[in-house]
């Protein structure tokens, strides 16, 4: 069957159009910016090489705010995919209102980044500080608290992101065919060995999706920063004060908008790009290795 | 780029520069163009109203009017604004100024900065002061001819002396404090007017605390995340950049910004921020919002308040009945400080890439700003602003604004010099220091306060 | 679409224990949703109440609901935001974008599937790889780009629903052709081939017999990039940020803090 050419030009060319000029361009665009002094706003532009790169490695807020990220990326990925599946395996069991329950599940998913951390940092500074005030269990709020603040975002996103990532684990659980978890009963497995030794590996590509997933939502993560914590409560570290919990993508928000340094932002974000490519490439491939063929 | 609609009419000679074109060629002046990207501005070098203009892509057509836009960074105005922008409109022919506003937490800078990208840079605009200056400095319109010069010292003037920016309001801050509360805990205001003796009353309030019904001696926060960093990082910061000085002295902002510090007087300046944060409440200070701060001052239980006159309409709204007044920031004994911080913080400058019809449309909004009635109507009754031009007369009601004008007859007040400090710095490294210091203020933390101010001061020397 | 009465690995005794265990799970699951939803409870609470009772008494239940109506008008009347017009520069741009989204991404796919060139493979790759680009490190040089359309065709992007449409498709064609992708290999080829038979040109054979069979994907592909572009907040404050055009995220940072 012979194809024609002009057809799939016209097919293809929009999207293709789209993402060179939106995506693939402005991406080598913006490693050119990096290698200058430029802020933004300025006509006098200079070339100045790799010393942004230079400087950004030896700063002491762009260390802290990557180590951090990667701290909040490690708990947010965990907490995230443990509940996630577990909420998946409560919606395909046998519980009345399954279908309820997914949605409800589901629904926190729908509110937004900056609306979100709104609500939240009230919930954290307000509500849950005056309930425990009552209980006699002091007053401090979790995000106001350099050794809970991590936590505490990552408690917001697994409840906005859980649901999403449940309903992938839905999907797999439900192609997995019936006749092996049949026989595994038949063999004597109890539920937690059905799950953890069949029903796991049987998934395991929904995990390669899922764990993808996260990762890169963890470390691209913005809104809810910037609204719940703004990357405070400042703290201590290496002898410097850093705000202790701006992730990277706000440390770049502000190098590239509020001390209008954008090129040395850029910079960070090409930084950014090249951990991101290389974590997710090292996860696919286990991932894929680890698939079990159907 | 001509279109059915717009049919390109032919090039004219002229040897003046303007916005329409580059001295040499342009358009005629009775051609109706909109710029390339179907920008706003009805190009007409005499306005026809009653003239149709050719729409631009995606906007209703309008009678060739003039649309002013104007975007304000104090959220506390921003409805008086609002309304007084449309009192004009109404009142001008010809003329419409159409107000944005930016929200209590959110980044007036980045915004302002996403508009000049967008080709949508408002015809007016704020700056605040020399780390803007130094951003905006190619489009601001030179204002030294506009008659208000008259009434004010207070205009931004660029480095070779030429004004360019408009003073929204004199605002100023000192140290607030409930009258009622001050005269039955039996501390007189007026003797406070050094170190131990503000530290002698704090602790003699602190010990009342239950027969005053307060929960601290005094409402101040620093919180990053509370979105109150700037109290700390640019105002109280400030009495270590003014306090004590002569009004016009910047020596020490100056020294800032090379990298040197006064090492005696930052000691003093750290310990009497101690002393601030020590008689805190706790809560507001380390994650407080605006909000916090102000309701504690509000409900009375807090008797000082670490906060400028822009709170007066706030504490209206929040039907404030009590008297309040300011003493001065008292930061050590080596002299008596009776006066306050006074500064013009923002300034209105003219985009200097508009028409020059929308030019002097906004050059007459000013004007009328500071000369008419309603324009001191506004100024001072609905905005609760005190205005930097001597000709109006109106008196403000707040509590805070009336101590600031009676400071301001009264003279031996200190700059306000924050401002000196290179854009985003208040923001991204003073902010994080005083909230540090807000976790911890204990004699270790002094030490540190001092140690981190003074390697921002090196830091910035380098990046000049 | 229901959740199949399946997990498969919850097979077990018929009886007695297994009804304990039921009830506990049904427990636990109507926990776990009040938990789940207990932030929009507080959130209602919060808009019934006026501002003194959220300082003062943030647990409590409101005592008065008519707050919550002068509370909501209050905030469409405010003179400062506009929400009223941000809903529906929101709506209209979410329903225009999806459009677009998923016209394109579902023709790109079924390009991408059915063509074996080098070429092809080469964009599919191109296009998945183009995920793991982070917004922020395109952010910037993106807006100057679009800038320069303008500038350079007349033709004006940014500040404009259209602009932020193309900006979009641009991010959110990689994950929908990826699913459509993966979804069109599931079509047998006879099919089209047998409508090539019938007479159906190639964009025939497209619309009229594809597309109708991706309706599910199209539902994923509509929902998972419709949520997204309702609640973003980074593209359209430096695309739109400023202009007349707002999104409701947008929006909301005027109030907060004020």
């Amino acid at each position: 069957m012979k194809r024609s050419k002009a057809w799939d030009a016209v097919f293809l060319g929009p999207s293709l159009l789209a993402l060179t000029l939106v995506v693939i361009l402005p991406f080598f665009q913006g490693i050119i910016y990096s290698l200058t002094n430029w802020n933004g706003v300025r006509t006098d532009v200079t070339f100045v090489g790799f010393a942004n790169y230079r400087e950004m490695f030896q700063s002491v807020d762009f260390l802290y705010s990557f180590l951090i990220t990667l701290l909040y990326t490690a708990i947010n990925v965990v907490l995230v995919n443990v509940v996630a599946f577990l909420l998946a395996l409560l919606v395909t069991s046998q519980v009345k209102g399954r279908n309820l329950y997914r949605a409800a599940f589901f629904v926190p998913n729908l509110i937004g980044g900056i609306v979100l951390g709104y609500t939240w940092q009230f919930m954290f500074n307000v509500f849950f500080t005056s309930v425990t005030a009552q209980l006699g269990l002091g007053a401090t709020s979790m995000i106001t608290s350099r050794d809970t603040v991590i936590l505490g975002m990552s408690i917001v996103n697994t409840w906005q992101y859980a649901g999403y990532i449940m309903l992938i684990f839905v999907a797999g659980i439900q192609s997995t065919p019936v006749e092996v978890m049949e026989a595994a009963t038949v063999d004597g497995a109890g539920y937690f060995r059905r799950v953890t030794r069949v029903l796991i590996p049987m998934i395991a590509n929904a995990f390669t999706v899922s764990l993808f997933l996260t990762i890169v939502n963890s470390f691209k993560m913005f809104d809810l920063n910037v609204a719940l914590t703004n990357g405070g409560p400042s703290a201590r570290f290496m002898g410097q004060v850093v705000n202790s919990s701006q992730l990277l993508t706000l440390t770049i928000y502000n190098k590239s908008i509020t001390t209008k340094e954008l090129a040395k932002g850029q910079a960070m974000s090409v930084v950014l790009f090249i951990v991101l490519v290389v974590f997710s490439l090292i996860q696919v491939t286990l991932g894929k290795r680890r698939e079990v063929e159907a | 780029m001509a279109t059915p609609l717009n049919p390109l009419p032919e090039r004219v000679k002229t040897d003046k520069a303007d916005e329409n074109g580059p001295a040499g060629v342009r358009l005629p002046p009775s051609a109706e163009t909109t710029n390339r990207q179907g920008g706003k501005h009805a190009q007409t070098a005499v306005p026809h109203p009653g003239r149709p203009v050719h729409p631009g892509p995606g906007r209703r057509p309008r009678f060739a009017e003039i649309e002013l836009t104007l975007y304000n960074n104090k959220v506390e105005i921003s409805e008086a604004l609002q309304n007084f922008a449309k009192l004009y409109s109404d009142k001008t022919e010809g003329v419409t100024v159409k107000v944005e506003s930016v929200g209590g937490g959110a980044d007036y800078s980045g915004n302002l900065t996403a508009k000049h990208t967008a080709d949508q840079l408002p015809d007016l605009f704020v700056i605040e002061g020399d780390g803007d200056y130094g951003l905006w400095k190619d489009y601001v319109t030179d204002l030294s001819g506009e008659k208000w010069n008259e009434e004010t010292t207070l205009a931004y003037k660029d480095p070779e002396g030429k004004v360019v920016g408009f003073p929204v309001a004199i605002e100023g801050f000192g140290l607030g404090y409930n009258v009622e509360l001050l005269k039955k805990a039996g501390v007189d205001p007026a003797e406070l007017t050094t170190y131990s003796k503000l530290e002698e009353a704090f602790k003699k309030i602190d010990g009342m605390k239950a027969e005053l019904g307060i929960d601290s001696v005094l409402s101040m926060a620093a919180s990053v995340s509370g979105g109150t960093w700037w109290v700390a990082g640019h105002h109280n910061f400030s009495v270590y950049l003014g306090g004590g000085l002569e009004f016009t002295d910047t020596s020490v902002a100056d020294k800032f910004n090379k990298g040197e510090v006064e090492e005696e007087r930052l000691n003093d300046y750290a310990k009497y921020v101690k002393l601030l944060f020590d008689y805190s409440d706790q809560t507001v200070l380390a994650t407080g919002t605006y909000d916090n701060q102000l309701a504690a001052f509000a409900n009375q239980k807090a008797v000082f308040i670490h906060q400028g006159n822009w709170i007066d309409p706030s504490l209206k709204a929040m039907n404030v009945a009590f008297e309040y007044d300011y003493i001065s920031h008292p930061f050590n004994d080596k002299q008596e400080f009776k006066g306050l911080y006074l500064f013009a913080p923002s300034f209105y400058v003219i985009n200097n890439k508009i028409s020059p019809e929308k030019a002097q449309a906004a050059k007459d909004f000013l004007s009328f700003l500071v000369y008419s009635e309603e324009g001191a109507d506004y100024m001072v009754n609905q905005a609760g602003m005190v205005p930097a031009f001597k000709n109006v007369t109106l008196q403000p009601s707040g509590g805070f604004s009336k101590a600031l004008v009676r400071a301001n007859a009264a003279g031996g007040n200190y700059g306000v010099y924050f401002g000196k400090l290179p854009a985003g710095t208040g923001q991204s490294k003073l902010a994080p220091i005083f909230d540090v210091f807000a976790q911890d203020h204990s004699d270790e933390g002094v030490t540190f306060l001092v140690a981190d101010l003074t390697k921002l001061a090196q830091e910035l020397a380098a990046q000049q | 679409m229901t959740v199949k009465a399946m997990n498969p690995a919850a097979s077990g005794p018929k009886k007695g224990p297994r009804r304990l265990n039921r009830f506990l799970l049904e427990a636990l699951a109507v926990l776990l949703v009040l938990l789940v939803l207990s932030p929009f409870v507080i959130v209602f609470f919060n808009a019934s109440k006026t501002y003194d009772q959220i300082t003062l008494s943030p647990a409590a239940p409101p005592t008065d609901l008519g707050n919550l109506w002068e509370n909501i008008t209050a905030v469409f009347n405010d003179p400062v935001t506009d929400l009223l017009g941000a809903f529906i520069d929101s709506a209209l741009i979410t329903a225009v974008s999806l459009v677009v989204i998923i016209f394109f991404s579902s023709m790109a796919a079924w390009v991408l599937v059915r063509n074996r060139s080098r070429f092809s493979r080469f964009a599919f790759v191109l296009f998945v790889a183009a995920m793991v680009i982070p917004f922020q490190v395109v952010m910037y040089p993106l807006v100057y780009f679009l800038k320069g359309i303008g500038d350079t065709l007349g033709f004006r992007m940014l500040g404009t629903v259209h602009g932020i449409t193309f900006a979009y498709l641009g991010f959110g064609c990689s994950l929908s052709i990826f699913i459509f992708h993966g979804f069109i290999k599931g079509i047998p080829l006879a099919l089209e081939e047998s409508a090539t038979i019938d007479g159906y040109s190639q964009p025939g054979i497209f619309f009229k017999v594809v597309l109708p069979l991706l309706t599910p994907t199209v539902m994923t592909v509509a929902i998972l990039n419709g949520i997204w572009i309702w609640n973003d907040y980074l593209l359209p404050l430096l695309v739109v940020g400023g202009s007349e055009v707002q999104t409701i995220p947008l929006a909301v940072t005027t109030f907060a803090g004020a």
